[in-house]
């Protein structure tokens, strides 16, 4: 089968490569591209470890195919915080109130919670977990992603508000 | 804390925030999966579709053919067998990487394919041709040990895998006898798993020159897996390095190295080029470790006064067929502990285990919880049947502050332990009796609203001599004054490289901050035991403070001998060395660092260079924590769905090294407890096929399904340095049971009983519709 | 669990991936948010030749209004149904059921014609479609054709589309006065496809109902009208009347619904009842 052409902007940097369309964006970014934060836990859609923004909405990079991205804007953990600018407040609010243990779903929730609250500025605790619902933690039982959450939308609306 | 420590318990004690979550939070974590060697290869399974079947013949030609293939191995290629784990009594049958003419569950590792990449592999996979001759499989474990039923490993002859029962008592015929009541139930757990989010994995490299072979793995103890990498692939243990950096999640399904895991080991030593493989989540479904597949039959005899008289259980496990953990363990447990928080004259029991052609059984969490959850449901049921509230009942049978050191049938000896308080707290936290009146006013509107307790004694950390209770901590002062803690542990998710650095800090004197430790790698640390079995706080918070005070302790001679003072008189706090009492008298602790790595000319007679303190300890036979949960929840009369509305745990795990982590294992593991009870399932059909084996059919928690938990602590420190007692299992030990009694509450009025999860709205509508017919 | 090996295209107009599709012949398929094809691909229990990608064709994407019918380009991702104003205004139970499908990430890509063209026998969409009386827009280098939406589903994944035909637009009567429609579903968790679910219309003057649409989805091969409780309805029964009460059971008596790891066929049986009463009455309800 033959391999095709992919280019993409990711986190701001343009990578090009030619690869096989059954490749999904998840295994692009992880192997192609070196961008190993995005993890896999079930491949099929449910977990939402492999959570990535795709032109600013978060979509699961294990159903794509990176051919689907071609010309895409992707955002993936190591695009979100870190480096000079230090955490985001989603990032120090998983911090702050023990949002994570192994880290291993981490990267789907921060991406999955910067577009969210993003979209929805002042949500109610419902929407929080309507919002989280579709990522899976094994470790935490959700007490300190909850609470980090509503801790970055007060601080996000506080912010917003001066 | 200790009366020596050397500064004040500055961190021990406090939220500190983890040391982890940086790399975690921006994706700089680095899990087996992430790491790629030049060259490395990928390796995918054939496994068995069938759940009993002979192997007639393995036609490889039309995968190795494929281009990118690279090898093909199947159980011809004489992988050697599986060392054992454990010496073990049991029956137990000979264990080979990949399936040797007979498959005996679905998963069954057939051939392994290493190709350029999983791609591949999995293409190459398909195309090798296996021929199978189906038999008829044993599925159903309560049938495994009827004359006539199909026998999983033919040279055993048997399916029992171990049995074990208490000497015949009469005493315990007589207090049934002259019981009031005596009740009788079999309550059945069913068949999940662990689920780590991260599923197994491996990236192995064999250096055939050198002779060494580096393993990255997904695992819970570096140390013990590099032994028994060692024995099984017959290497000297120091040619072989295990390196587990993250790790997203184990729960005991990581502990003990399985078949399949050793079949990548073996393939990789036979090439010459790394090979990584990482399961996939249907695999780990199918092939990695199921657990808490087992009954148990209890009877209980009690007084109208609600006292306890008597328990007699009969427990029936399914090991599946090649159980990954000792065949005495769970048992062995359940048997000694059962009893748990509660006075109970005369005890009695019997256990049976039997190979299956399934999944094999493997250690999750609270292995042996089903203790908890068979008792706290039946005490339910008991007090229900004596017409008394489950507090009550719970109340005037606790073992109390009294009663303690309590000795059980088994000889274990419960001390330092607090049954009645965490019931009284958690009960209180509850508003117990305010949540009672609400439900009959709710039950008067017909609605179901209901409440469960649970209570436990967890044994943590288990010492005594073996392996498992003996951690080691090296402590190296750096030249620069920082502080490197090199430790045994295999931390996955535990937040070790934060609590163990809060006990150095503390237990030296210097800032948190300049403090690192090094764990998950047996080429640095000292050999320990990992994370398992909730001993990392209590054992290698201990030993990682002794080190401490060793290191201090030279410290201070140092700096005694340089400021030409006694070294009691001396204080190290903040990384500075001062005369107590007069603070302008002092070294900062670089400079003393300074003399004892380059200036060994300064150094007191017979003083060696460098400060680096090596200790290892055994820890006591057990350390117990203990809690008590409590549950409230509302049943939809018409569809069966459970909402939790509020949850609760008191808890007992003495001195915290860190509260919010606590927290944080108690609430994970609660969510866990929850999941078993109310959602995850792996259920058989009658030829053996697994019926769950993705996530849309195997159903984890998530966030909309889960109440506040709310925790209390209550503190009685442990006899161990430190004072600490585990924290890791608890949660889920408790939350099975809470679960249960909660729903089985709420539908009381109904009168119907309770005694199979997970408790689905398909069994739970059931029992309502049953009840209205 | 990775995908077989296949060609792929994302031709920019219809006309090309028609072409394409002709082309292919039963090794060709269409892909649009791939949210069902890939999970399928991903587990081995499907394998094309080609995928035929419908992402990248305007034609395909957006909602309009068309006289007395909105008309919704089938490759519309149901995020964007969720939130879009004419939806709201003229076809509100269409993003009510947007709102039960999985999960934002999912819906970010899944399309309206994916879902409807996927068949899934729990999803929302194709019930939806059959309850507003939806017509699906086909085309195929044949030529065009417009299918009732009671007619397309056949049973459980099967559809009444040639291999070579693509949804074009799924075309909505727009809600006339005096109607009512509501969904509701049971699931395990929230977003999960449905253990059962109802989808109803109802047209109503002077405040009493004269004509019904109650469609169950996730308890048969394809969504499935109560014309029992439908009739009912009509003549004039109410919620909680004996005579909608007994309608029901009789449908649901008439149902074999699926049996599967979430829940017992008789568990679904059980519950289509409830589950039908309680988007009757909010249908009601929506309709005063
Ligand atoms: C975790 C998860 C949860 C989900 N939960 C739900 C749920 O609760 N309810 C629900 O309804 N769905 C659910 N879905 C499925 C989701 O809604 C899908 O988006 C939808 O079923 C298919 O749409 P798609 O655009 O992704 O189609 P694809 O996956 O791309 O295609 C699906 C099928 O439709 C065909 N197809 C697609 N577009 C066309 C077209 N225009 N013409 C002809 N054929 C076409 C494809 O060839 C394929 O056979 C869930 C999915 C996941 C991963
Ligand atoms: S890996 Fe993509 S959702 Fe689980
Ligand atoms: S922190 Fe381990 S899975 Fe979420």
């Amino acid at each position: 089968m033959s391999r095709q052409q992919v280019e993409m902007t990711v986190n701001g940097r343009v990578h090009a490569g030619e690869v096989e369309p059954r490749l999904t964006l998840v295994d692009f970014l992880r192997e192609d591209c070196a961008l190993t934060g995005t993890h896999t836990g079930c491949e099929q859609g449910v977990c939402g470890a492999c959570t990535v923004l795709v032109d600013g909405e978060p979509m699961r990079s294990c159903l794509m195919f990176a051919v689907q991205a071609d010309g895409a804007q992707v955002t993936t953990i190591e695009g979100i915080g870190g480096g000079r600018e230090g955490l985001t407040p989603v990032q120090q609010a998983f911090m702050d109130n023990h949002g994570l243990q192994c880290g291993y779903c981490t990267p789907g929730f921060i991406v999955t919670v910067e577009a969210f609250l993003r979209d929805t500025p002042s949500p109610s605790d419902e929407q929080i977990r309507e919002a989280l619902s579709g990522n899976v933690c094994r470790c935490t039982g959700y007490q300190g992603i909850i609470a980090a959450v509503r801790q970055a939308a007060d601080q996000l609306a506080a912010e917003a508000r001066s | 804390m200790s009366a020596q420590t050397g500064g004040a318990a500055r961190f021990v004690g406090a939220s500190v925030k983890r040391r982890e979550d940086p790399r975690l939070l921006t994706g700089g974590g680095q899990f087996v999966d992430d790491v790629q060697l030049p060259g490395m290869l990928h390796a995918a399974f054939v496994r068995s579709p069938l759940a009993s079947a002979r192997i007639a013949s393995i036609d490889t030609q039309a995968a190795l053919a494929v281009p990118g293939v690279v090898a093909i191995f199947t159980g011809a290629d004489d992988f050697p067998r599986l060392p054992p784990w454990w010496p073990s009594e049991a029956n137990v049958p000979a264990q080979h990487p990949l399936a040797i003419e007979d498959v005996r569950f679905v998963g069954d590792p057939v051939a392994i394919v290493i190709a350029e990449s999983r791609y591949i592999a999995e293409d190459a996979c398909e195309l090798v041709d296996v021929a199978y001759e189906a038999r008829t499989p044993i599925v159903d474990y309560r049938a495994a040990g009827e004359e006539g039923a199909p026998v999983v490993h033919a040279e055993l002859g048997t399916n029992l895998v171990a049995e074990m029962a208490s000497p015949p008592d009469p005493a315990l015929e007589a207090a049934f006898a002259g019981s009031d009541h005596v009740f009788k139930e079999t309550i059945k757990s069913h068949r999940y798993a662990a689920v780590p989010m991260e599923t197994r994995g491996f990236v192995a490299s064999w250096n055939k020159a050198g002779g060494e072979l580096t393993v990255h793995m997904a695992g819970q103890a570096p140390h013990v897996a590099r032994a028994y990498f060692a024995l099984s692939l017959g290497l000297p243990e120091h040619a072989v390095r295990v390196i587990q950096r993250d790790v997203g999640g184990g729960f005991g399904q990581k502990a003990f190295q399985a078949r399949d895991d050793m079949a990548v080991l073996h393939a990789a030593m036979r090439i010459d080029r790394p090979l990584k493989w990482i399961e996939d989540r249907q695999e780990n479904l199918t092939a990695a470790t199921h657990s808490r597949h087992e009954q148990i039959t209890i009877e209980v005899g009690v007084n109208n006064d609600g006292l306890l008289q008597a328990i007699r259980l009969d427990h029936v496990l399914d090991a599946g067929a090649y159980p990954a953990m000792p065949a005495e363990a769970d048992p062995g447990l359940v048997a000694a502990w059962f009893p748990g928080p509660y006075k109970v004259p005369h005890f009695g029991f019997r256990n049976v285990q039997y190979y299956t052609n399934t999944t094999a059984r493997g250690p999750y969490r609270g292995p042996w919880l089903i203790e908890t959850t068979v008792r706290e449901t039946m005490l339910d049921i008991v007090a229900r049947g004596i017409g008394m509230d489950p507090a009550e009942v719970r109340r005037r049978n606790s073992i109390q502050a009294a009663d303690q050191p309590y000795q059980l049938h088994s000889g274990i000896v419960f001390d330092r332990v607090s049954p009645a308080e965490t019931l009284e707290q958690a009960v209180e936290m509850a508003h117990y009796a305010q949540f009672r009146e609400e439900q009959a006013a709710a039950r008067a509107e017909g609605r179901l609203l209901g409440i469960g307790i649970a209570s436990y004694i967890e044994p943590t950390a288990f010492g005594g001599g073996r392996s498992m209770g003996i951690e080691a901590a090296t402590i190296r002062i750096e030249p620069s004054g920082k502080v490197t803690c090199l430790m045994g542990l295999g931390s996955y998710g535990h937040s070790v490289e934060t609590t163990m650095a809060q006990v150095v800090a503390d237990e030296l004197g210097v800032a948190f901050e300049d403090v690192t430790i090094v764990q998950g790698d047996t080429a640095s640390a000292p050999v320990g035991g990992g994370n398992l079995g909730s001993r990392s706080a209590v054992i290698g918070g201990a030993v990682a403070g002794m080190s401490a005070r060793k290191a201090r302790a030279k410290i201070l001679d140092l700096a005694g001998h340089l400021m030409e003072a006694a070294p009691d008189d001396l204080e190290l706090v903040d990384g500075v060395v001062s005369v107590k009492g007069s603070p302008a008298s002092s070294m900062a602790l670089t400079e003393i660092t300074q003399v004892a790595y380059n200036g060994a000319d300064r150094l007191p007679e017979g003083m060696e260079p460098g400060i680096e303190e090596t200790t290892r300890w055994s820890a006591p036979f057990v350390t117990h924590s203990n809690a008590t949960h409590v549950c409230m929840c509302e049943v939809d009369r018409n569809t069966g769905l459970v909402k939790l509305l509020d949850y609760v745990v008191s808890e007992d795990c003495g001195v915290m090294i860190n509260p919010m982590v606590v927290e944080g294992q108690i609430s994970g593991g609660v969510v866990q407890g929850i999941g078993g009870a109310l959602l995850e399932h792996i259920p058989y059909d009658a030829d053996g096929n697994p019926l769950a084996v993705n996530f849309k059919d195997y159903l984890l928690p998530v966030a909309d399904l889960i109440p506040e938990i709310r925790i209390g602590h209550i503190v009685t420190p442990s006899d161990t340095p430190g004072g600490h007692k585990g924290a890791g299992e608890g949660g889920t030990i408790g939350g099975v049971a809470a679960t249960v009694n909660a729903v089985a509450d709420a539908l009381a009025p109904l009168g119907v009983t309770i005694t199979e999860q997970p408790l689905s709205p398909s069994r739970l509508l059931a029992l309502i519709e049953q009840a209205s017919a | 669990m990775k995908p077989a090996a296949f060609d792929y295209v994302a031709p920019t107009s219809l006309d090309a991936a028609l072409t394409a599709l002709a082309d292919g012949g039963y090794d060709a398929k269409p892909i649009a948010g791939g949210q069902s094809l890939v999970p399928l691909m991903a587990f081995r229990l499907a394998v094309f030749g080609q995928l035929v990608d419908l992402g990248r064709i305007e034609e395909l994407q957006g909602v309009a209004r068309d006289g007395d019918e909105l008309v919704i380009g089938a490759a519309t991702r149901q995020a964007a149904i969720a939130k879009d104003a004419l939806v709201a205004e003229h076809a509100p139970v269409l993003a009510q059921a947007t709102g039960w499908i999985g999960h934002q990430q999912i819906r970010n890509r899944g399309t309206i014609g994916g879902s409807i063209c996927h068949a899934d026998p729990a999803a929302e969409y194709p019930a939806t479609a059959v309850a507003l009386d939806a017509t699906i827009d086909v085309a195929s280098t044949r030529g065009r054709r417009s299918i009732p939406a009671a007619e397309l589903f056949e049973a459980a994944y099967t559809t009444t589309l040639e291999p070579d035909e693509v949804a074009v637009a799924v075309r909505i009567p727009v809600r006339r006065p005096g109607e009512g429609t509501a969904i509701f579903e049971v699931a395990r968790r929230p977003g999960d496809f449905a253990l059962a679910g109802c989808v109803v219309r109802v047209a109503t003057s002077g405040g009493a109902v004269i004509d019904a649409r109650v469609l169950a989805f996730g308890v048969g091969g394809a969504p499935i009208r109560l014309a029992a409780a439908e009739a009912a309805l009509a003549a004039g029964a109410g919620v909680g009347s004996q005579e909608l009460t007994a309608a029901l059971q009789a449908d649901a008596d008439g149902l074999t619904p699926p049996e599967d790891a979430q829940a017992t066929s008789a568990y679904r049986h059980s519950i289509v009842v409830h589950v039908a009463n309680t988007a009757i009455a909010e249908a009601i309800a929506d309709s005063q």
